[in-house]
């Protein structure tokens, strides 16, 4: 126990030492919540918009000034054909074109269904997802203030009872991507600092010729681990903090949750980052090859997660391998914990998972960690 | 009385066998000098007997414990030092002589006494708080020889301690060991330098992994009728190789 002692007030000192890792340790969680914050976003605003009119009657241009009040998109302008509209498109001025049919208006009042044709530009898949369901929004709410209008249509209406959905949004009122990304981006900053760090801090070790040194104490395995990750797990603490604190402070997103969940929750997840540093360290003989292990465990950590790309959208072969992937729970915990307050008693399952992966990892790891060289 | 007892040792490296059937006894209070070319197996050999590496075949036991199954209890008896650098520059003097007690379970006022005993002998007590990277490498040598001596242990293992400094701190160095000779302390050398086989009791010239000669110093130049060591190990070494 004495010799825990000493070796974590060792690595604090060797921490307090070095400058850049005090500004890695307070910077970082700032800039990459600012950056990331404001560019990694789901939202599409201001797609650039054509309509071809061939109806040019009321309710047609009540469809043009519909598309061109709102921030979703940016009216260009009306285009005079189909062909023009495609040619817009492969020049990249707008992405999306609008083409209201003839006899619009004649076919909406007589309650033959018109069809409004919408072309996008694919590249951008998910951009390109999205402005259609805006686009879908728009119509349906035009519908609405249409059916008062069209006698026929309305009368016809009332027999069907159409069950018309209105979303609201419980947790993440405006959607906005922002509050999706912060709490991501924590969790992956706990992975980055522990998994790194752990791995490089005992390699270096290694390279320098201390741990050769430190083999021939009768220090133990498991107190050189624990010194090793103990003060990490500070580190990583008070990057939360700090995390926690820009998100707030530059976003307004303040936790809804409590926080000693989170920090219960984080400690957990931890154990599997930790336990992936020891790994990296028991293969790796360079600093640069730890980094590498576990930078190449953590992008699929992170893909598989998600955190960008909804699992739901994987391949079930793909959705089963998330399974195995602590940060898959860690993600939904933090954003459970953050946008939905959700309580420590409903997060069970997750928190289970991660602790049995983590102690599994952890320990694995530790002994494959040997006292000996090879 | 015999504190590293040796027989038939053996490790192999996949096909290659670095150390091959080495057996040899060392005296406590002895300075046993272990000679040969870079890769005869004289750091393989000493990993082994200081628990750090599992012999392939052979037995070894050091203070009477063996290195098969009992290495912490050998790690509690011996100090060891090795060609690479084993302290923390970024840590003071003080720092590094604190932690290395801490590590080696020393309690705290042992600890202080240890680092005043220490600083005085090594006259370095106006470098105690400066940063260990900034002190010549003759002092870092003999810093890093004290501080893997903390626990005070009956065996010493030095696995080249003298390379990479000037001809004046390894006379320094050789006086530093020669006390602990006289302490009791027996005394376990790696070296290439040949004048330095020249201060060991007995040494042991290794190639290819086994020992070839091992006698003294004064034996071996009148068994070659050289004199100097530099003189045998190059006939030894030339000789066998022809």
């Amino acid at each position: 126990m004495q010799r825990i002692l000493y070796l974590i007030q060792k690595e604090f000192r060797q921490i307090l030492r070095e400058k850049t890792f005090i500004g890695l340790i307070f910077g970082a969680p700032f800039i990459q919540i600012v950056i990331l914050g404001f560019a990694i976003t789901t939202d599409v605003n201001h797609v650039p918009l054509a309509i071809v009119d061939y109806d040019q009657s009321q309710m047609s241009t009540r469809l043009s000034d519909a598309f061109s009040v709102t921030e979703s998109f940016e009216f260009e302008g009306n285009l005079n054909s189909e062909q023009e509209a495609v040619q817009a498109l492969d020049h990249g001025r707008i992405k999306m074109a609008i083409i209201i049919p003839d006899n619009f208006e004649r076919d909406l009042k007589m309650g033959i269904h018109p069809v409004i044709q919408a072309v996008v530009d694919g590249v951008d898949g998910n951009s390109a997802g999205v402005a259609m369901a805006y686009l879908n929004q728009i119509s349906i709410k035009l519908q609405k203030e249409w059916m008062q209008e069209t006698g026929g249509l309305s009368a016809r209406m009332r027999q069907v009872h159409l069950t018309a959905i209105e979303p609201r949004m419980q947790y993440n009122a405006s959607l906005e991507s922002v509050n999706n990304i912060v709490p991501g981006i924590l969790a992956t900053m706990i992975m980055l600092i522990t998994a790194f760090l752990t791995g490089m801090s005992i390699v270096r070790e290694r390279e320098i010729g201390t741990l050769e040194q430190l083999m021939v104490t009768p220090i133990r395995n498991y107190e050189l681990i624990l010194g090793k990750v103990l003060p990490l797990i500070v580190v990583a603490f008070l990057l939360l903090n700090v995390g926690i604190l820009a998100a707030g402070l530059i976003f307004g997103l303040w936790m809804k949750g409590n926080i000693f969940t989170l920090y219960f929750m984080s400690l957990l997840f931890a154990l599997s980052t930790l336990g992936l540093g020891i790994f990296a360290s028991t293969v790796a003989r360079t600093q640069q090859q730890a980094m590498f292990i576990a930078y190449f465990f953590m992008i699929f950590a992170i893909l598989l997660s998600g955190f960008f790309i909804p699992i739901e959208n994987m391949p079930p072969f793909i959705q089963g391998i998330t399974y195995l992937n602590p940060l898959r729970y860690f993600i939904v915990v933090i954003r459970e914990i953050y946008l939905k307050g959700t309580e420590m008693g409903l997060l069970w399952k997750e928190g289970l998972a991660m602790g049995v992966f983590g102690l599994a990892t952890f320990i694995l790891s530790s002994l494959r960690f040997q006292k000996r060289l090879e | 009385m015999v504190t590293v007892e040796v027989e038939n040792l053996t490790r192999t490296f996949g096909k290659f066998t670095a150390v091959d059937q080495v057996s040899f006894s060392v005296q406590k209070g002895e300075i046993f000098g272990f000679l040969g070319a870079n890769g005869a197996g004289k750091t393989t050999t000493i990993r082994m007997l200081c628990g750090l590496l599992m012999p392939s075949s052979g037995t070894a036991s050091v203070a009477g414990f063996d290195v098969y199954t009992q290495p912490e209890n050998i790690k509690k008896n011996i100090g060891y030092m090795s060609q690479r650098f084993s302290l923390y520059e970024d840590l003071t003097v003080r720092e590094n002589i604190r932690f290395y007690g801490g590590v080696y379970g020393l309690s705290r006022p042992q600890i202080s006494s240890k680092t005043d005993e220490l600083l005085e002998f090594l006259k370095l007590q106006d470098q105690a708080d400066a940063l260990t990277a900034s002190i010549p490498m003759g002092w870092k040598q003999r810093l890093a020889l004290s501080t893997a001596m903390l626990h005070d242990p009956p065996i010493i293992f030095l696995d080249e301690p003298t390379s990479g400094v000037d001809p004046v701190s390894r006379k320094n160095f050789w006086l530093l060991i020669y006390r602990l000779a006289e302490q009791g302390k027996t005394i376990f050398v790696t070296t290439h330098f040949m004048d330095e086989a020249e201060y060991c009791n007995r040494v042991s010239i290794m190639r290819d992994g086994a020992i070839i000669e091992l006698e003294k110093p004064q034996t071996l130049k009148t068994k070659y009728n050289v004199n100097t060591m530099q003189d045998v190990f190059m006939q030894v070494v030339e000789k066998k190789s022809l």
